[in-house]
């Protein structure tokens, strides 16, 4: 069925952290995005919902270019962070994904203490001196409300933690090193329905200092977090509206029905 | 359509039949490896130990003992260490995360790792053939150090590669894409991240090539030679003593004394490499302190 992309100027370039210009991404023969056309807006968290297999996850990776070592890759069309083209050899990759932090669907600590977790990528970026480290450490895992729960045992392993308690340490980890923007893969769909509110009420609190990005099955999350969201189908962007208009008012007949529970 | 299900076949107490042969079948091969082992070690302690004295490790072959043998053996594997470990550790890298994405480039990673599988399965004897003639012989070093710390890493270099590669391969995906999405360097998520998940891997590797090295005879006999005084660490020029030598030459000898030696040295060896196994059990264990699985 073809998809003719509705209300895809929701905001300025001015106003937007991110935008995809004719974008279209495929590994080998097959094309996962088609020619997307998108204003990410800054300050704001945007949902990607869209049924399984439809590009929200691929469209979500090439925003930190992280499809670039799938093999097969291909991409045509353009992203920029800030005006900026992240394809061009002036944008340093390291620091793209420094800027643009990620989340992923499986919470993925390192094998290292609690501490070094946290400050991990503040080492990697030199970002600040050895004895501001436990601080660091502390700051950030208050922040996502875990300090109390791991405050004596900095020093273990992170894997004796509980799976959200582990995905809330990748999310202190992510923003230890002050993103611009945060990019969240699915990133409650393994923890439970307490976790799950706490993470979405610290991405709430994120906002709108930081970006927010988010892909999710679950369109209540997609209505609790985000105010704007992009409905992906079958590599099209089919709409992108402010999360109110596209679940109370759907213009495109696909999103009508999706959010209606009546497709994926 | 409608159709009736029977109940489940197969009754409990069959079930658990199978189960106990399949546990004895193990069990059995487990044992076919255990015993061997057992057998052997026993077989050297209780020969050697009646008529062990330690001045066997303070006296040189020339005067009856094997601190020769023991100093020999050890800077041998010292070096072969250094100088397999660093090359072995070096090809791992780059067969698992180096290499090439593009077609071609495959092909030709996939000749590299042909040739190190090539390089594995080379008799020993006939490396330490190739090392007398080309080293000892041909460029006039003589029976010494260099040649057979040269032989033996060649003979060792390709199992320390597969198993760091091996290794390297088991690090979860989601560890180098965390890596990545924080914006690591490539380098440095290998030194932080990767290779710590692998080092268990890699150590282990690495422990049973020092064995082979350890427990190999014919290429040393090529190029080291035998000397009963201790061994300098000359790199060339002077022949080496080590352990296996006397396991191998005096047990033919007429004489108990030198019978006697022969399964001294044996026992050596297995003290030496059971150290070995300890030792790099333990710094796995600190490493891996923070490991999710622990291996």
């Amino acid at each position: 069925m073809a998809v003719a992309p509705t209300s895809t100027a929701l905001n300025e370039p001015a106003d937007s952290v991110l935008c995809a210009k004719n974008l279209t991404v495929g590994f080998g023969e097959a094309t996962i995005l088609n020619d997307i056309t998108v204003n990410i807006g800054r300050g704001h968290a945007t949902a990607l919902i869209g049924p399984t297999g439809s590009g929200k996850s691929t469209f979500l990776r090439a925003l930190n270019r992280m499809n670039d070592r799938v093999s097969g890759y291909r991409r045509n069309g353009e992203v920029t962070l800030e005006g900026e083209s992240i394809f061009t050899s002036g944008m340093d990759l390291l620091d793209l994904r420094r800027k643009v932090g990620m989340l992923f669907q499986r919470p993925n600590p390192f094998p290292m203490s609690i501490r070094d977790n946290v400050v991990a990528g503040v080492k990697a970026h030199r970002m600040a001196k050895r004895h501001q480290f436990n601080d660091i450490a502390e700051a950030r895992l208050t922040q996502v409300g875990l300090f109390d729960a791991v405050k004596d045992r900095l020093n273990k392993s992170p894997f004796q933690l509980s799976g959200g308690q582990q995905q809330l340490l990748c999310l202190a980890r992510a923003l230890a090193v002050e993103p611009d923007v945060l990019l969240l893969d699915e990133p409650t769909s393994s923890l439970d329905p307490v976790t799950t509110e706490r993470v979405e009420s610290l991405i709430a609190n994120l906002v709108p200092s930081i970006s927010v990005v988010i892909v999710t099955h679950n369109l209540g999350q997609a209505q609790r977090v985000s105010d704007q969201t992009m409905m992906f189908f079958d590599g099209e962007l089919a709409e992108f509206n402010t999360t109110k208009e596209l679940f109370t008012n759907p213009q495109h007949p696909l999103s009508s029905q999706y959010v209606r529970g009546h497709i994926g | 359509m409608t159709f009736t299900l029977e109940a489940p076949a197969r009754p409990r107490h069959r079930r658990r039949v199978s189960q106990m042969i399949f546990r004895a079948a193990t069990l059995f091969a487990l044992g076919l490896v255990l015993i061997p082992a057992i057998w052997i070690v026993l077989g050297i302690v209780l020969r050697a130990i009646p008529h062990f004295s330690f001045s066997v490790l303070t006296h040189t072959s020339a005067h009856g003992g094997l601190e020769n043998a023991i100093v020999g053996s050890f800077i041998i594997m010292v070096g072969v260490a250094i100088i397999a470990g660093t090359i072995g550790l070096g090809a791992g890298i780059y067969l698992a995360e180096m290499s090439a994405t593009s077609q071609r480039g495959q092909r030709v990673d996939g000749l590299l790792r042909t040739a190190t599988e090539v390089l594995a399965g080379v008799p020993s004897i006939v490396l330490g053939f190739v090392g007398y003639i080309a080293l000892v012989v041909g460029l006039h070093w003589g029976y010494s150090l260099l040649p057979a710390l040269i032989i033996l890493s060649m003979m060792v270099v390709p199992y320390i590669a597969k198993a760091t590669e091996n290794s390297l391969a088991q690090v979860p995906t989601a560890y180098r894409e965390g890596a990545e999405a924080l914006g690591m360097a490539p380098g440095y998520a290998l030194r932080h991240v990767i290779l710590k998940t692998a080092l268990p891997g890699i150590t282990t590797g690495l422990l049973v090539a020092l064995a082979i090295a350890g427990g190999e005879t014919a290429p040393l006999l090529y190029t080291a030679g035998w000397n009963d005084q201790m061994p300098t660490l000359a790199l060339t020029g002077h022949q080496v003593p080590y352990l296996t030598y006397p396991v191998w030459a005096f047990y033919n000898q007429p004489s108990n004394s030198l019978r006697y030696l022969s399964y001294d040295a044996a026992l050596i060896l297995i003290v030496f490499i059971v150290t070995l196994l300890v030792v790099s059990r333990i710094i796995v264990a600190r490493t891996q302190r923070h490991a999710d699985i622990r291996r």
